[in-house]
């Protein structure tokens, strides 16, 4: 079964928190200076979980992303994993997505791509944690898609899951295509070896703009984006000490439980 | 001129960056402590290919250049597991060099794919008790017998020789006196690691306490012929085509562990606070710390460009000594510098660059000193006379 990953390339999450930036006239968080991007780390388990199954069951595998030419950094990783095809999405027009537009241009590009009986995502960025990316894709290619599993197998044409639930997991099959989302708990993505980065240096990763996709100009980018970010922000932490005292323990303990009781805390 | 890594480079770098991240600092303050060899660290590179990296596709590696050995060494070091990481990696990347650039098919096709595999760990010994720099006046004596040689004499400093399967070791086959020039007459042979013939006594060290170095003592050990690499009588000059290419790696190792201090150093800059104050904000703290980081990467420049020259088959011999000279001195100052930031604590095995301290300092001493290096750039480069 051939099988399509989407990929998003996100600011580090290993990055030191001190470097961690936003412009808020723009509305953008920004990537810190000197620390590459990602792979989002969520797709890393999608792209596991799809090249699991292609080494149990056969077939191909296609890594898509929308980005800015970095992201052929992200795809080049997916190669080096053992994805067999990247494929990068960009135009100038498809800057400022939201989730639905970007969820357009990405089912877009599926269905160019034509062939798959599989479609893995992320469950959610580690930059916005929307989850709704791949939500869209499956509305906009008519569908049927699960989230958030923890596991992932083929029996023939027949997709079963285990989505994670609150208290437990419940399994699903589903028939036909589908789109599913991997959660962190389905594997630990491989660390692509030597010999799969030289063999993903020679391959060529296509870019496919607005044109080769053939997307309607409204529905892209900023323009397409049915969401508008109104204020951003990095929230402040102020912390205070205040040391209680008393002449012995329990009086310091009594004194303590005063205190937070005043302050409404308990 | 270009000074971008490609992006395959790129991602070496980011991958080995990765998979040494999986060895955290407690790793290796465990081994530096038992002395230990890093078996699941050396697996887990070897697993993912790594060890193949100079070794030919044809032969099982990836057939890179010293460029790409360099940036995986660097990494290893720049993720804290300094020599005793880098070491294992480095002895299976260029003791292979002379059977690379001077076996025979046979021997390749023999030796280098369990190499790059990491099924067959190996030695190297051309130091002797009695020689040091001066190689040309080793004791050690391979003698032919038939279809074998038979080796007898001591060795020294001869690395990783308690795990070893194999030793690539230099021996004199014809006398100094009967040879035109004392660099002739000696053969290098790649022999089996055979312990009974072979007795190996560890030396206690300053540092990399996980990798191990030892003193040999060779009786009568027999060598086939075929594991005779390149000509007989060659010997030394068939060492000397690797010679430079270890600058460069050993060059990118000081960078690396100097690079894997400074980030420790700026961490604890920042966060500890004195006086009301973190230590960071004071310029006796800071600028050493920022004088280290511009020296690092001025080595690194160096290292790079002796790298590049080698790979494009140019000379590099006064660009990778001068590598091996600046990177030592950035390295081990670099380490210095954040011990001292550190104040007591960097005294203290529990904060690792007390560690890294003993280790980097042997980047000063080998695989040359930086003595023998100024000797080489003033007779060599800047023509002077020989001071030696």
């Amino acid at each position: 079964m051939d099988i399509i990953v989407t990929l998003k390339q996100v600011p580090d999450p290993e990055a030191p928190k001190e470097t961690f930036r936003i412009d808020e006239s723009g509305m953008k968080i920004l990537n810190p200076p000197n620390i590459d991007p990602v792979i989002n780390g969520y797709d890393e388990n999608a792209i596991e979980a799809a090249l699991q199954l292609k080494e149990a069951a056969g077939g191909k595998v296609v890594a898509v992303s929308m980005g800015e030419t970095g992201a052929t950094r992200a795809l080049k990783q997916a190669m080096a994993m053992g994805v067999d095809e990247g494929i990068l999405l960009q135009d100038e027009s498809f800057a400022d997505a939201d989730a639905a537009s970007t969820a357009y241009v990405l089912a877009r590009a599926i269905e160019k791509i034509g062939s798959y009986g599989l479609i893995l995502c992320g469950r959610q960025a580690s930059d916005w944690d929307q989850s709704q990316v791949p939500s869209g894709i499956a509305e906009l290619l008519g569908l049927p898609s699960v989230t958030a599993v923890q596991k992932v197998a083929l029996q023939g044409d027949t997709v079963r899951v285990e989505r994670i639930l609150e208290d437990g997991y419940e399994v699903l099959d589903i028939h036909g295509p589908c789109v599913v989302t991997v959660s962190n708990e389905a594997n630990k993505p491989r660390y692509p070896t030597l010999k799969g980065i030289m063999t993903a240096g020679k391959k060529q990763i296509p870019v496919w703009d607005a044109a080769e996709l053939g997307v309607d100009a409204a529905q892209v980018g900023s323009a397409g984006a049915l969401t508008r970010v109104s204020k951003l922000y990095v929230p402040s932490f102020d912390g205070d000490c205040e040391f209680i005292a008393g002449e012995t323990p329990e009086e310091m303990g009594a004194n303590l439980a005063l205190r937070l009781r005043e302050l409404k805390i308990i | 001129m270009d000074f971008e890594l490609s992006e395959q480079q790129q991602l070496i770098r980011t991958e080995v960056r990765n998979l040494a991240g999986k060895f955290d600092w407690g790793y290796w303050r465990d081994l530096d402590r038992t002395g230990e060899y890093p078996h699941a660290f050396f697996n887990e590179f070897a697993a993912n290919g790594w060890l193949g990296t100079v070794i030919p596709t044809e032969y099982g590696g990836s057939g890179l250049g010293v460029t790409e050995a360099a940036i995986v060494l660097l990494e290893i070091c720049a993720s804290g597991a300094g020599t005793s990481g880098a070491s294992p990696i480095h002895f299976s990347m260029f003791p292979p060099m002379p059977i690379i650039l001077h076996g025979s098919d046979e021997m390749k096709r023999r030796y280098l794919p369990p190499i790059a595999r990491g099924e067959m760990k190996l030695a190297f010994s051309v130091t002797e008790p009695n020689v040091g720099s001066d190689t040309t006046q080793l004791q050690t004596t391979a003698v032919r017998d038939g279809d074998e040689w038979a080796i007898n004499g001591r060795k020294i400093w001869c690395t990783n020789a308690q795990n070893a399967d194999r030793v690539l070791i230099l021996t004199r086959t014809t006398p100094a006196d009967q040879v035109a020039k004392r660099s002739k007459g000696m053969s290098l042979f790649f022999a089996e690691m055979d312990r009974s013939a072979i007795s190996v006594r560890l030396i206690e060290k300053m540092g990399r306490h996980a990798v191990d170095s030892n003193e040999l003592f060779i009786d009568d050990l027999r060598v086939p012929h075929a594991d005779l690499v390149g000509e007989e009588g060659e010997g030394f000059s068939h060492i000397m085509t690797g010679l430079n290419p270890e600058r460069i790696v050993i060059a990118a190792e000081a960078v690396g562990i100097g690079r894997a201090a400074l980030d420790k150093a700026v961490h604890y800059a920042k966060d500890r606070v004195v006086f009301g104050r973190p230590i960071g904000r004071n310029q006796g703290v800071q600028f050493p710390l920022a004088e280290a980081y511009a020296h690092l990467e001025a080595a690194e420049l160096m290292t790079l460009k002796a790298a590049w020259l080698y790979d494009n088959g140019l000379p590099c011999g006064k660009e990778a000594n001068i590598a091996k000279l600046l990177a030592a001195e950035a390295g081990c100052d670099a380490v210095d510098h954040a011990v001292q930031t550190h104040g007591g604590f960097g005294y203290a095995r529990e904060f690792d660059v007390e560690r890294l301290y003993r280790e980097v300092r042997l980047y000063k001493i080998a695989p040359i000193s930086q003595q023998m290096v100024l000797n080489y750039l003033g007779e060599h480069v800047l023509g002077m006379p020989r001071s030696y």
